[in-house]
């Protein structure tokens, strides 16, 4: 039996380019872990440093600082691939913010198969260099200091993961998605309070930036100004 | 035309990429020194981080490297480097900006390209970036797309190239083959990966070389669009560098044929529109490195001279040294015990030396009469270095102005020679540096 074949994430993860036996191979060298929400990824006795695919939820990366306090590095989301190696003797974790399922390869193990397979090898450092991108603006994010520009510009990085109408950023429908995490989540990601984000939810609706049916669903009106919020200072 | 004094020039000095310098080393420093400096510092950072692997080992090359194609060797390398790098982030203090970041070796493209963007992962998950340059030492033979997709959506803006000579026969007696052809597509591979200054290091005093070889290489260089060249004469000692007991000794230009190289070589460059950069780096105007050299903010560090301004430098990596104002920490140079010490959670450092606050003093002076021509010398240390300063100063390559000497316009190949009156370890002048020139 081929778990691949029926992957959530088959035609869109790193390991979409494989064919059928290939990914037979691919997926012997791999395991299944399924993670409660709150659950960080643990490992096995040999496994001394994975890469691994989201399959279903979303993950947070973080590291502890000096200090003590954990500082997120990061979200995951199905499809995509954690490509920085992680594992116990490293000094970031990856937990699991909504329950999940990733499959895990030994980072040795993948990067060898990576380099029979050339396409996937071409994958595995596209995928790595989109990861730079999205902790650099991670990182930009954090280094905002206004909850506006934090709060917008995680709005904006969710629709642009999770919007199911289809937008090319031109187009001026309006772009609809569940957030997958509570308020007290996203507080904690982004360093704020629940008041301070429940708070700058409720300004963003009353601008009529964007909609918010339930508590779930946020409808994004206006991505032109929700931008302009994304990058006050 | 530069002034030709023989006599001069006849003792080896250092290159004075640090002062003290390494020959100054010993093990009165450890890891617990680095871990104190790392943990005080709040200032500008720059980064280094040595590979020490090659795809071949050049037969002329002093650098700490070894051939290595196992791809698991260079993997549990990067693996010590990401461990250097998370200790690192927990020792350094948030307010540090690190604005440089520079991949040297060896060559950093021996290691696999997404492993180089591992390690810049490992570095904005760690570190306190702040929008920093970052610069790559590439081999041209193991360049590919792949490498240039990865620096490209780095955004690495800096690339050096080993080129040393365009003349086949010479790349022959010095081990290095890499054809004409090759060193161009690299370039235009570079270009459109968005790299806008290119380096390209060349060498004179090669075996068989002459005149018309070096000249038909720094043409070459030039037409290619090299932003940078760094021009170092081939220092042969081979009693130091074992590999280089493959290179013919009998023919090795002698001392008159490496002046005119250095001579001519400098005087092609200006021609060609270069402006000169310390004794012997060389940038368009408009480059970074030309502004700095102009504006009198050129710098001295272990990768020659420099527009880095930081007044700290961590090396990361096997033998990579870490300066502070106060501190030069060497880390472990076999890469086998330094990935061993990492894996025990310690940095590696073994070797280097507090610099005392006379240390400090002509350090300064050093630096600045290599990358300025000038500096400003307290009435004490000028009275010890008279009477050598003296012959120099009979030759016209050196007079004062007050407080200050300054060098002469054909002064440029002693200036090493000059700035080595200020070194008091310079007692006993041994054979273990190479010639000025």
């Amino acid at each position: 039996m081929n778990d691949c074949g029926r992957c959530a994430v088959r035609e869109s993860a790193i390991c979409h380019s494989l064919n059928e036996s290939e990914l037979d191979a691919l997926n012997a060298l791999g395991r299944h872990q399924t993670l409660k929400r709150g659950q960080t990824m643990v490992w096995q006795g040999d496994e001394s440093l994975l890469v691994g695919n989201v399959i279903e939820g979303v993950l947070k990366l973080s590291v502890s600082g000096a200090d003590g306090r954990e500082q997120t590095l990061g979200i995951m989301f199905p499809s995509d691939f954690i490509g920085r190696p992680f594992g116990p003797k490293t000094d970031h974790s990856v937990v699991a913010l909504t329950d999940a399922q990733v499959c895990t390869f030994r980072r040795s193990a993948f990067d060898e198969f990576a380099r029979g397979h050339p396409e996937l090898e071409h994958s595995l450092l596209q995928r790595t260099l989109t990861e730079l991108d999205r902790t650099r603006q991670w990182m930009l994010l954090l280094g905002r200091k206004a909850a506006t520009a934090r709060v917008a510009t995680f709005l904006l990085e969710m629709s642009s993961r999770y919007a199911t109408n289809c937008n090319d950023g031109a187009s001026t429908a309006p772009i609809s998605f569940d957030l997958p995490l509570s308020r007290q989540d996203i507080a904690d990601l982004l360093g704020l309070t629940i008041e301070t984000v429940s708070r700058q939810i409720t300004h963003l609706r009353e601008d009529g930036i964007i909609e918010t049916p339930n508590r779930r669903t946020i409808v994004v009106l206006d991505s032109g100004r929700l931008q302009a919020r994304a990058s006050e200072v | 035309m530069w002034p030709y004094h023989p006599e001069l020039l006849s003792t080896p000095v250092p290159r004075y990429t640090s002062f003290p310098t390494a020959a100054e080393f010993d093990d009165s420093v450890d890891s617990t020194d680095l871990e104190a400096a790392i943990a005080a510092t709040e200032s500008d950072v720059s980064l280094y981080i040595h590979i020490p692997f090659c795809e071949s080992i050049c037969w002329y090359c002093g650098c700490n490297t070894s051939r290595n194609n196992r791809a698991d060797r260079l993997a549990s390398y990067v693996d010590a480097i990401d461990r250097e790098i998370a200790l690192l982030g927990r020792l350094l203090p948030a307010t540090a900006r690190i604005r440089r970041i520079a991949f040297g070796g060896g060559s950093p493209n021996a290691i696999a390209a997404t492993d180089f963007v591992r390690l810049m992962l490992s570095l904005s998950h760690s570190l306190p970036l702040s929008d920093p340059v970052i610069s790559v030492e590439l081999d041209p033979r193991s360049m590919d797309a792949t490498w240039a997709s990865a620096l490209a959506g780095v955004g690495v803006r800096q690339a050096s190239l080993g080129v040393q000579t365009f003349h086949p026969e010479l790349q022959k007696a010095i081990g290095r083959t890499q054809p004409t052809q090759m060193i161009e597509s690299c370039t235009d591979l570079l270009r459109s990966a968005g790299v806008n200054s290119i380096n390209f290091d060349l060498m004179y005093g090669l075996p068989g070389q002459t005149l018309g070889i070096l000249e038909d290489t720094l043409d070459r260089a030039s037409r290619l669009g090299a932003n940078r060249i760094a021009l170092f004469g081939y220092a042969h000692v081979p009693d130091l560098i074992p590999r280089q007991r493959r290179i013919d000794a009998d023919a090795l230009p002698d001392q008159k044929a490496r002046f005119d190289m250095a001579a001519i070589g400098h005087a092609f460059l200006l021609e060609a529109g270069y402006s000169p950069v310390g004794f012997d780096h060389f940038a368009l105007p408009g480059d970074p490195l030309a502004c700095a050299a102009l504006n009198g903010r050129l710098h001295r560090n272990f990768q020659g001279f420099t527009d880095d301004e930081a007044p700290v430098l961590i090396g990361l990596g096997a033998s990579a040294i870490s300066s502070f104002p106060h501190l030069l920490a060497q880390n472990e140079k076999n890469s086998g015990r330094y990935q061993m010490m990492l894996s025990h959670g310690r940095l590696t450092a073994a070797r280097g030396i507090h610099r005392s606050v006379d240390d400090q003093t002509r350090g300064r002076i050093i630096s600045e009469l290599l990358c300025t021509g000038r500096a400003t010398i307290s009435p004490m240390l000028l009275r010890q270095a008279g009477p050598r300063l003296a012959q120099f100063a009979r030759h016209g390559l050196v007079e004062r102005q007050e407080s200050e000497i300054v060098l002469s316009n054909g002064a440029l190949p002693y200036a090493r020679t000059i700035a080595a009156l200020f070194d008091p370890y310079r007692t006993d002048w041994s054979r273990r540096f190479s010639t000025a020139v």
